[in-house]
């Protein structure tokens, strides 16, 4: 049902018909004002999930910030899709001291969106002063490496190590490591700032307007350095229930989504009208691992041969079909596949066996009468005859995994119990409190192993942080590896060292790799020319 | 209203977890996470805190939201509009079908026009407001496309004046109507009980007596003075249909109070959820008030003391 | 419940007053019989329920919680109801789930009947300041936003069954005292009070053996209503994530199946209706005893 309305007789009847009345004659006349939005062809409209709140992305690792706020800001570099550094507002770099030093040359020319110039004082002002102390992520990756940032001149800017720090071009794009301005934010309480609300960056949008919870409107900046984008504006839409922003992507009222929830994939793949396509970006990281982590100092866990049980109790396939719908992988390593370098093919993790599962939990001494959950006898550190019932903590969004995986641990009897916690509960629960048996994170590897596998690791990580070392896993090995990976300027060298890794954490079996997650993204025909990046929008053009 | 900020402070201060955690993201080191703590006054004793908070209530300071970093009254006051206008939409359309639905039915007791409007009030007031919702959109939203998915105004329209006015009035529609749905059954019912018995009062009788017919002494006589209860049902169910709304804002995707609440809730931002429980319930209160006022201005026989 | 007498059908006459004759006897047969069958109705409705709750675990066809086939397979003969994402059979979890909405409307009517008729009858029949006292205790927990005050509550200390009855419970007794109160203040003057009072009965005694029998039909009619209140506001914690997660419930298998409207139409179907049915039969029970209740008065 569809009716046309010219836009002449729509501007001349709508006074009208608002004075007269709001609500009577909005049942009748919507069929019209459908047509009516009043919107640029060139505007792109995209929904997001969660209220950003405010949009200053070097304070916080809030996902739905820094979704909102990519656009109008830039990295000293960019990553392309095989996560290799691309020039941004650097254009080169050098190596210097064997990794200790990196010394990077600035675009010149490059304004901020108010029209002072981009200078190498920026991006000192941007570490020392906001990423360094307040963007957790970086804080606790660089800060203890790092020795000092300096602007060598206008252009120029130089990063000293104490010692060699491989993975640092990884994490200077504009997802970790956006450049703010010095002019605005020099001398003021950043976390109260005002231009958090009105950002100003050097990015291929501008910001225009923020309306809370509902909207935040972007203006193309024909400056950009790196070409005008072909968009006139953006609009970021925040619909915060999975399937009204599909149902508002095939009503035409929005034509980007972020990410598509499972069960509509399949609607929206065979809709003419739709495009469907795939990122490694994830809210909040690149290449999630979704984990379950075992307390390592609970007596159930302490066995090695109960860790691998659970993990041949668990039908990984089920998980990818189930719970992802297709979307994403089964994990074959400890290490994310997105990252080529460090992911380990060769490997074999604990393969679906409920029989095997079934052995070893005998043989560690819990017994199964009957059906129901199995009983300790001679397990160290429980009495005989303890229930196989354990907890599980989740974050209400993962707590679906945790009902499959209550299902599958069934049939080898062991008894789960789940406790969705709001997201702060869980992180002090489980990594400040150490109050959980079992656990689910949605582990994000990033490009690299030292920013999201190292932390799950190592004995020094096992901290209040969230989504630091959640097992609780110490072994000496295993941090002389780290070290040495985190070291090494070699690839080849590096390549060998998180092999084993991973050989080692499948032996010791501290955690269970579940699936890998990709993203899927979907967007209205009449748009083309995305890209997989936080700028997704900087090289798309929409028609009618 | 003291007792209450201290029960909702108290509340959420004895809860588990930890408050800081929202304001300092989730992979911060332990040195960083005491800095926030300290910064933002976390370290001093419960009843400390409590006692800062409530100095600071009575001055309109309701805190400062750690997540958007900007005080709390502020953060609440700019959802209140598009929750008032929810709801005051709601509430006119409920009492603007309510009355005649309730008049109808009482018009002709146990006829099959007041059967029908019983069962209709009965379902309406039996189902859960998110089924409902999720109902319509369904419907009348995807399948037939009379209204839009969710939000206040069409996304990257530029409208201004009438024109955007006509916009948000097509978004506020179909929650709107959800909305009033759950108060139409309540105000449905009490419309007609109490016509029934304004109807067999002596004043209507001997108006009938009068020559008046049935129907008009249903109109001239009993309508005006079944208004009373109405608006005491209203002002008593506030709390209620500012709860309904919460969950229609989810929904439909409004930019209102009860968005505000889900979202305050997953970031646990203790400010803002003290001063959504305030307000909420100072509205509860004033609206009591209100309708104390009201009824006396509609019925003379009440003197307010 | 007594139906109308013929009593009160002439009552109820006189306030209907002048329709002609023949309309006024068919609107007034049909009274009758609608209210038998709401009535009826209700009591199947309610009947049902608590028959799945004692029962629904021993005939249901799988375990709720486990995967009993593929994932939401439409209704058939192996699945009536058919299964949710992960392959739980939908059938199996409404019947389990019966007996989690029977607690949580037990637990709380108990509650609310404990503190409610306690208070109500304390106040109204002390008066002074007792009454002063317990009042204002009342209105000030009228005057808290109940769905508010629940979902902070439970999204802060974490979903529980236990924790959810009795945060609704505590919340849920002010209206029930207030009308306890109200009819022990019309009964306290009444001959029948006072003659216990001369024989010397103390006043627990009185409370038990002369008031709460004669409260108790307008605490069953507001219970009732409350009962219908707490189911729906039960579902609607389920569908902002906060139901417990250990226990099967209509509200959040009807939540769960918000991110499958489109495919699976099942699943929030039948929930959604199981929900809805339940509500209305308690709703119908009480209004007619309710009705009941103010006919007969009328008649005596």
């Amino acid at each position: 049902m569809k009716c046309e309305c010219s836009p002449a007789l729509r501007t001349a009847r709508a006074p009208r018909v608002v004075a007269s009345s709001l609500l009577g004659l909005a049942l009748v006349c919507t069929a019209c004002a459908r047509d009516a939005r009043g919107r640029d062809a060139t505007t792109l409209v995209a929904a997001i999930a969660s209220d950003p709140g405010q949009l200053n992305p070097a304070i916080t690792t809030n996902g739905s910030v820094h979704t909102a706020a990519a656009l109008l800001y830039d990295g000293l570099v960019a990553l392309d899709d095989s996560l290799r550094p691309t020039p941004a507002l650097a254009v080169r770099w050098g190596i210097e001291d064997g990794g200790a030093r990196y010394r990077f040359h600035l675009r010149s020319g490059v304004r901020w969106h108010d029209g002072t110039a981009f200078t190498a004082a920026d991006v000192k002002f941007t570490f020392d002063s906001l990423l360094l102390r307040f963007h957790a992520r970086t804080r606790a990756s660089l800060a203890a490496a790092l020795v000092s940032v300096d602007a060598v001149d206008d252009s120029t800017v130089v990063f000293n190590f104490r010692r060699p720090y491989a993975p640092l071009l990884q994490q200077l794009d504009v997802g970790e490591a956006p450049i703010l301005p010095r002019h605005l934010y020099a001398g003021r309480d950043p976390l109260r700032n005002p231009v958090n609300l009105a950002p100003v960056g050097t990015g291929p949008f501008r910001f225009a307007s923020y309306s809370p919870h509902n909207e935040i409107r972007y203006k193309a900046n024909r400056e950009y350095f790196l070409g005008a984008p072909a968009l006139g504006a953006v609009v970021l839409r925040v619909i915060p229930d999975d399937d009204t922003q599909v149902a508002a992507l095939e009503a035409g009222e929005v034509d980007w989504l972020f990410a598509v929830p499972g069960p509509a994939r399949a609607a929206l793949a065979a809709n003419p009208g739709v495009r469907v396509t795939h990122s490694r970006l994830n809210l909040g990281g690149s290449n999630c691992l979704i984990t379950l982590g075992f307390n390592l100092d609970r007596p159930w866990f302490r066995d090695v041969r109960v860790r691998r049980a659970v993990a041949h109790a668990v039908n990984r396939s089920q998980f990818l079909e189930r719970v992802l719908f297709g979307d994403g992988r089964i994990a074959d390593a400890p290490i994310s596949s997105g990252i080529g370098f460090a992911h380990a093919t060769d490997l074999a993790t604990a393969s679906y066996d409920t029989a095997e599962a079934a052995r070893l939990l005998a043989a560690s001494g819990w017994i199964r009468h009957g059906d129901g959950a199995r009983s300790a006898q001679g397990v160290a550190g429980l009495p005989d005859g303890t229930a196989f019932v354990i907890g599980f903590k989740a974050m209400p969004r993962q707590m679906v995994y945790g009902e499959l995986l209550r299902a599958q641990l069934r049939s080898v009897g062991i008894e789960l119990r789940l406790e969705p916690l709001e997201p702060a509960v869980f992180a002090d629960a489980v990594f400040t409190a150490r109050d959980f048996d079992t656990a689910i994170g949605s582990y994000c590897n990033g490009p690299d192993p030292e920013i999201g596998v190292r932390r799950m690791y190592v004995s020094s990580s096992i901290s209040p942080v969230p989504f630091s070392n959640m097992a609780g896993y110490r072994n000496p090995a295993m941090d002389a590896l780290f070290d040495s990976a985190g070291a090494a300027m070699n690839q080849d060298e590096r390549r060998r060292l998180y092999h084993e890794i991973q050989a080692l954490a499948i032996h010791d079996q501290p955690y269970v790799w579940l699936v890998e997650t990709t993203n899927t993204q979907a967007y209205s025909t009449r748009c083309s020319g995305f890209s997989a990046t936080e700028h997704f929008a900087a090289t798309a053009a929409c028609g009618r | 209203m003291i007792v209450i900020v201290a029960i909702g402070f108290l509340l959420i201060h004895l809860a588990p977890g930890d408050p800081v955690l929202a304001l300092a993201g989730e992979h911060g080191d332990a040195a960083y996470y005491a800095f926030m703590r300290s910064r933002f006054g976390l370290d001093e004793s419960i009843p400390r805190q409590l006692a800062i908070y409530l100095g600071r209530v009575t001055t309109g300071d309701l805190g400062f939201s750690y997540v958007y970093g900007r005080a709390t009254l502020g953060v609440i006051a700019e959802r209140i509009p598009a929750t008032l206008l929810l709801t005051g939409s709601a509430l006119v359309l409920s009492i603007l079908v309510a009355i005649p639905l309730g008049a109808a039915g009482a018009a002709r007791p146990h006829g099959t026009r007041d059967l029908g409007i019983n069962a209709l009030a009965l379902g309406l007031y039996s189902t859960p407001a998110f089924w409902i919702g999720q109902l319509a959109v369904l419907g009348l939203s995807l399948r037939l496309g009379i209204f839009p998915v969710q939000g206040m105004t069409s996304a990257g329209s530029s409208a201004t004046g009438w024109l955007r006015a006509w916009d948000v009035a097509r978004h506020l529609a179909l929650p709107a109507m959800v909305l009033a749905a759950q108060e139409l059954a309540v105000l449905v019912r009490v419309t007609r009980s109490t016509l029934l018995e304004e109807l067999s009062r002596e004043h209507v009788r001997a108006a009938r007596a009068k020559g008046l017919s049935r129907r008009q002494a249903l109109l001239r006589h009993a309508l005006p003075r079944a208004l009373l209860p109405v608006v005491t049902i209203v002002g008593a169910r506030v709390g209620h249909i500012v709860a309904g709304a919460a969950i229609v804002e989810i929904i439909f995707g409004w930019p209102g109070m009860g968005r505000l609440l889900l979202a305050s809730l997953q970031s646990r931002d203790t400010p803002i959820l003290l001063g959504l429980f305030l307000v909420v319930s100072l509205t509860v209160v004033l609206a009591n008030l209100l309708s104390d006022l009201l009824h006396a201005a509609i019925d003379p026989r009440i003197r307010l003391r | 419940m007594r139906p109308s007498t013929r009593a009160s059908v002439f009552a109820e006459l006189a306030a209907v007053a002048d329709a002609p004759p023949p309309a006024r006897w068919r609107r007034l047969y049909r009274r009758e019989v609608l209210r038998r069958m709401s009535v009826r109705l209700g009591v199947a409705l309610i009947g049902a329920v608590v028959a799945m709750a004692l029962f629904g675990p021993a005939i249901a066809p799988h375990d709720p919680f486990a995967v009993s086939g593929g994932s939401l397979v439409a209704p058939s003969a192996a699945h009536p109801m058919g299964t949710d994402a992960l392959g739980r059979d939908v059938l199996s979890g409404l019947l389990y789930g019966a007996r989690t909405s029977v607690v949580i409307a037990g637990g709380v009517a108990l509650i609310a009947f404990a503190c409610g008729t306690t208070i109500g009858m304390l106040a109204g029949y002390r008066g002074g300041w007792v009454d002063d006292a317990l009042m204002r205790t009342t209105e000030l927990f009228q005057v808290i936003p109940r769905f508010f005050f629940v979902v902070v509550t439970i999204a802060l200390f974490g979903p529980g069954l236990g924790r959810m009855v009795l945060v609704i419970g505590l919340t849920s007794w002010p209206t029930l005292a207030r009308v306890v109160r109200g009819e022990v203040i019309a009964m306290r003057d009444l001959d029948f009070i006072r003659a216990a009072e001369a024989a010397g009965a103390t006043a627990t005694r009185i409370a038990r053996r002369q008031l709460l029998p004669n409260v108790l039909p307008s605490v069953v009619v507001v219970l009732g209503l409350l009962i219908g209140q707490v189911l729906l506001l039960e579902a609607t914690l389920g569908f902002l994530g906060l139901g417990d997660p250990g226990a099967i419930s209509w509200g959040t298998m009807a939540a769960q199946a918000q991110g499958f409207l489109r495919v699976a139409w099942w699943l929030a179907l039948f929930p959604g209706l199981a929900i809805t049915l339940t509500v209305i039969g308690v709703n119908l029970l009480a209004d007619a005893f309710s009705s009941a209740r103010t006919v007969d008065s009328r008649g005596r």
